[in-house]
This record gives structure tokens, C-alpha cells and sequence, in this order.
């Protein structure tokens, strides 16, 4: 599994009226998913341990340098209900794949859009169940960061920053981490990384 | 210092510490208002200056469609019909429609671009490829995050897709230039699909491989390649 706690350095994210900044709390979601995940037996990569940002191409070289990984990249927004959590996974892409069978960096989540559905429609339902008002499918969306990973990607993101207090944020990582870890697990039998990379599984 | 002088000096002080505690939080107010009006004139300039597109009332009157927040919170967008005075010619028109939805809807609550954003510039290329060119505030204002930046998005293409058919294809530009994302999550380094109907010859993808999108659908972006991933293999 392959994390990405959004942001970072310089780069704050959402920002709270009350000082909350998504690059802090992803991290520290990060860190509780990272246990269940172990937990469930995953080995577990991040993209940014601490308050570094690296650039979108580097988050998904990570992800694309591990055999066979999930990649999970982790946010918080400035709307949408409180206390609601949304998955997202790439709109459709155009697939290429030249005649030495590599995929195109920046197409490289083509292959993999229906596995990213599977596993993101997964990790939807259990999120629908713990928070209520999360829908209970995977939502599409251009996510940037999504587009250059060649491997099952989706995109959590959790809302709010704009909340009062911080502690809701807090109260709902266990339930993100165990749901996201539970999804995982039971996409992991069905993961098998389609045979002609060109053209979509 | 005779005592008569401290007294004359002290009373001056104390006169002093009066008059600056009743004139300091006035002058802060004045500060501030000549800075609000000061803000406020230069968004009207650069509105005056970016939209010199003005509706023509000689132009038929149409009901365009424009694409707001639906007010569910779940980040979907609402056609609400509006009568316009609209070109037939696509740019002015495209440039017309925008420039009603950057100017929102009735209930602010429900609109989808910063009430500051402007658009600069707007050119319809002849394989019916639209490049919008907005100014900073779209990218800086709006609220930061995947839905929030999705439904901006989505409401500039889905409108130009409902009112300007020739549009076939969208890029997104931020003040001139191309940016890599509207504010850290949606991708604007790609062509959007938004009209896969028109009645345009369509240009020749990079693969040649088909891309289907229609009303009502989310976008898609096109994109053409760069560099090389090393295919995954099994886990």
C-alpha cells in the first residue's frame, strides 16, 4: 500500500478558520490508517513521512516503483458536510501503449481505472456505513494525482477543515483508517494487474 | 521644572492620551473603509477591463442555461434557465454565458466560482478547441479541495456545453498560463471533452482511441503523452 498524505511543506492545503491545515491532520490520518493497514497485514510505503512536499510526478513514481501496489492518497476539504467522507477515483482516460508495451506517464492510471472503482466502490460502501451522508459509491473526478499512478488509486477526502472544532476531524480517523484497511483487504483476492497494460482490464 | 509647568505639562499629556483614545479607533475605522473602497475599485476596474463583453439587447433573446451548485451537498450541479440576450457568434456568446456565471446565481450560497474570478480572455479554435483564460482569483479564491474545484470545473464546461454546440473541447488557463491544478487537487494540465456531439470534425487523438462523453456526464480530460511509466506487474 502506498500512502500519500496530501500537501505539505510550504503547500498548507485547506485551511480552517481555526488554524486547521489539511497538510497536518492527512498526516496524522495517515499514521492511524498506516496501523490498520499493517494490521491487515499490508506492507506499508508513504509518500511523505514528515512536513515535505514532493511534486505529483514523485508521489506516483513512488507508487509506481512498488510491484503490484495500492495507492491511497489522503484529503481533507474546505466543503461538504462535516463529519462526511467522499472517494474518488480518475475520470475516464484515453489508453496508450506503444508497441514496448510501457504506458504513458501521464496515462498511466488508464489501465488501471476499473480496478480503481472496484477497490474505491469497496472502501465507499464502508465509509457510507460508518459516516452517515458519505456516498456510498466512488465518485470520478480529474484528481491530478491520480492520473500518473499506474496502479488501483483512489482518492479520500474528508470533510471538513471549516469544522469548529478540531476534535470531530479527530474522532473520525479510526473509522476512516478501519474502513479504508477493510476495503483494501477485500479488494486485495480480486487485485490482479491486467495482462496488456495498453488496454484496460 | 517648576511644579506650575508639570501641572501645565501633565494636563497636556493627559489631554493628549484623551484625544488619541477617542481619535485612534476612528482613524482605524477610516483605514480601513478607504481600504475596502480602495479594494473594491480596483475588482471593479479589473472587471471593467477583463469584461468588455457586454450583453447587446439587440441580439435575440434566448433561455441559456447555466450550471450552479445544486444545494444538496453532495457537489452536483442544477441547469437553471436564464433569458439572455445572446450572440450567434460562439465567442461572444461563450463569452457572454461566463460571464453570467462568474456573476452567480441569486443565492450566492450556490455558486460555483469566486465572486472576484474574471475571465480575461476566450478564443475558439477551428477543431472547436475553447481556451478560457480566467484571471488568479478562480485559482486562489476557491475553496481548496477535489469537490469544490470539480464543481467550478464542471460548471464552466457543462455551461459552454449547453449554450456555445461548437465547443467541443476545453483548456483552462489561469491569468495566461497553464497551470498543473486549479487549487492543489483537479487536474488543468489536460483538454476537457465537453461536447462529443458537435457538429465538428474531431481532431486526431494521440491513440486514435475513442472518447465518449456526453451531457450530463462528468469531464473528461484528453491528454497526450509525455513520458513512459514502467508497467506494474502482479502483486
Amino acid at each position: 500500500m502506498v500512502l500519500d498524505p496530501a500537501h505539505g511543506g510550504t503547500d498548507l492545503g485547506a485551511r480552517g478558520t481555526g488554524g486547521i491545515h489539511e497538510s497536518d491532520i492527512v498526516l496524522e490520518f495517515t499514521a492511524q490508517l498506516r496501523t490498520a493497514l499493517e494490521a491487515q497485514g499490508f506492507q506499508v510505503v508513504q509518500t511523505r513521512q514528515g512536513n515535505a512536499n514532493p511534486s505529483f510526478d514523485d508521489r506516483s513514481a513512488m507508487a509506481n516503483a512498488q510491484r503490484g501496489s495500492i495507492f491511497v492518497t489522503l484529503h481533507i476539504a474546505s466543503t461538504g458536510v462535516p463529519g462526511t467522507a467522499r472517494v474518488y477515483v480518475m475520470n475516464d482516460l484515453a489508453s496508450a501503449a506503444g508497441a514496448t508495451g510501457l504506458i504513458p506517464w501521464d496515462r498511466a492510471q488508464a489501465p488501471f481505472i476499473s480496478l480503481s472503482r472496484k477497490l474505491g466502490d469497496q472502501v465507499s460502501a464502508l465509509l457510507a456505513q460508518r459516516f452517515k451522508g458519505s456516498p456510498a459509491v466512488a465518485q470520478t473526478a480529474s484528481v491530478r494525482q491520480l492520473r500518473t499512478t499506474a496502479a488501483p488509486a483512489i482518492a479520500v477526502e474528508i470533510s471538513s477543515v471549516t469544522v469548529e472544532d478540531r476534535a470531530l476531524l479527530d474522532h473520525m480517523a479510526p473509522g476512516i483508517a478501519d474502513a479504508i484497511a477493510r476495503g483494501a483487504a477485500t479488494f486485495r483476492p480480486t487485485y490482479v494487474v491486467p495482462a496488456n497494460l495498453g488496454e484496460r482490464p | 521644572m517648576t511644579p506650575r509647568w508639570r501641572y501645565w505639562f501633565l494636563g497636556a499629556l493627559v489631554l493628549a492620551v484623551v484625544i488619541a483614545a477617542i481619535y485612534l479607533p476612528i482613524l482605524r475605522r477610516n483605514i480601513r473603509q478607504a481600504a475596502k473602497l480602495q479594494q473594491r475599485s480596483e475588482e471593479q476596474a479589473r472587471r471593467e477591463l477583463t469584461q468588455p463583453t457586454v450583453i447587446n439587447p439587440s441580439d435575440p433573446k434566448v433561455k441559456a442555461k447555466l450550471f450552479w451548485a445544486s444545494g444538496a451537498d453532495d457537489g452536483t450541479l442544477s441547469a437553471v434557465n436564464v433569458e439572455l440576450p445572446l450572440s450567434n457568434d460562439p465567442v461572444l456568446r461563450a463569452k457572454q454565458v461566463l460571464n453570467t456565471l462568474l456573476a452567480g446565481p441569486v443565492d450566492t450560497e450556490l455558486r460555483t466560482v469566486p465572486p472576484d474570478a474574471a475571465l480575461l480572455a476566450f478564443y475558439l479554435l477551428p477543431d472547436g478547441t475553447a481556451i478560457a483564460d480566467f484571471s488568479e482569483a478562480l485559482a486562489t479564491s476557491i475553496p481548496s479541495g477535489i469537490e469544490s474545484e470539480q464543481m467550478a470545473v464542471d460548471s464552466i464546461a457543462r455551461t459552454l456545453e449547453a449554450n456555445v454546440p461548437k465547443v467541443r473541447r476545453l483548456k483552462i488557463l489561469i491569468h495566461g498560463q497553464e497551470v498543473e491544478t486549479l487549487a492543489g487537487h483537479l487536474d488543468l494540465s489536460q483538454v476537457f471533452l465537453v461536447n462529443a456531439n458537435a457538429a465538428i470534425a474531431p481532431r486526431a487523438d494521440a491513440t486514435g482511441a475513442p472518447l465518449s462523453t456526453g451531457a450530463g456526464q462528468q469531464l473528461t480530460p484528453v491528454s497526450a503523452a509525455v513520458k513512459l511509466a514502467a508497467p506494474a506487474t502482479k502483486p
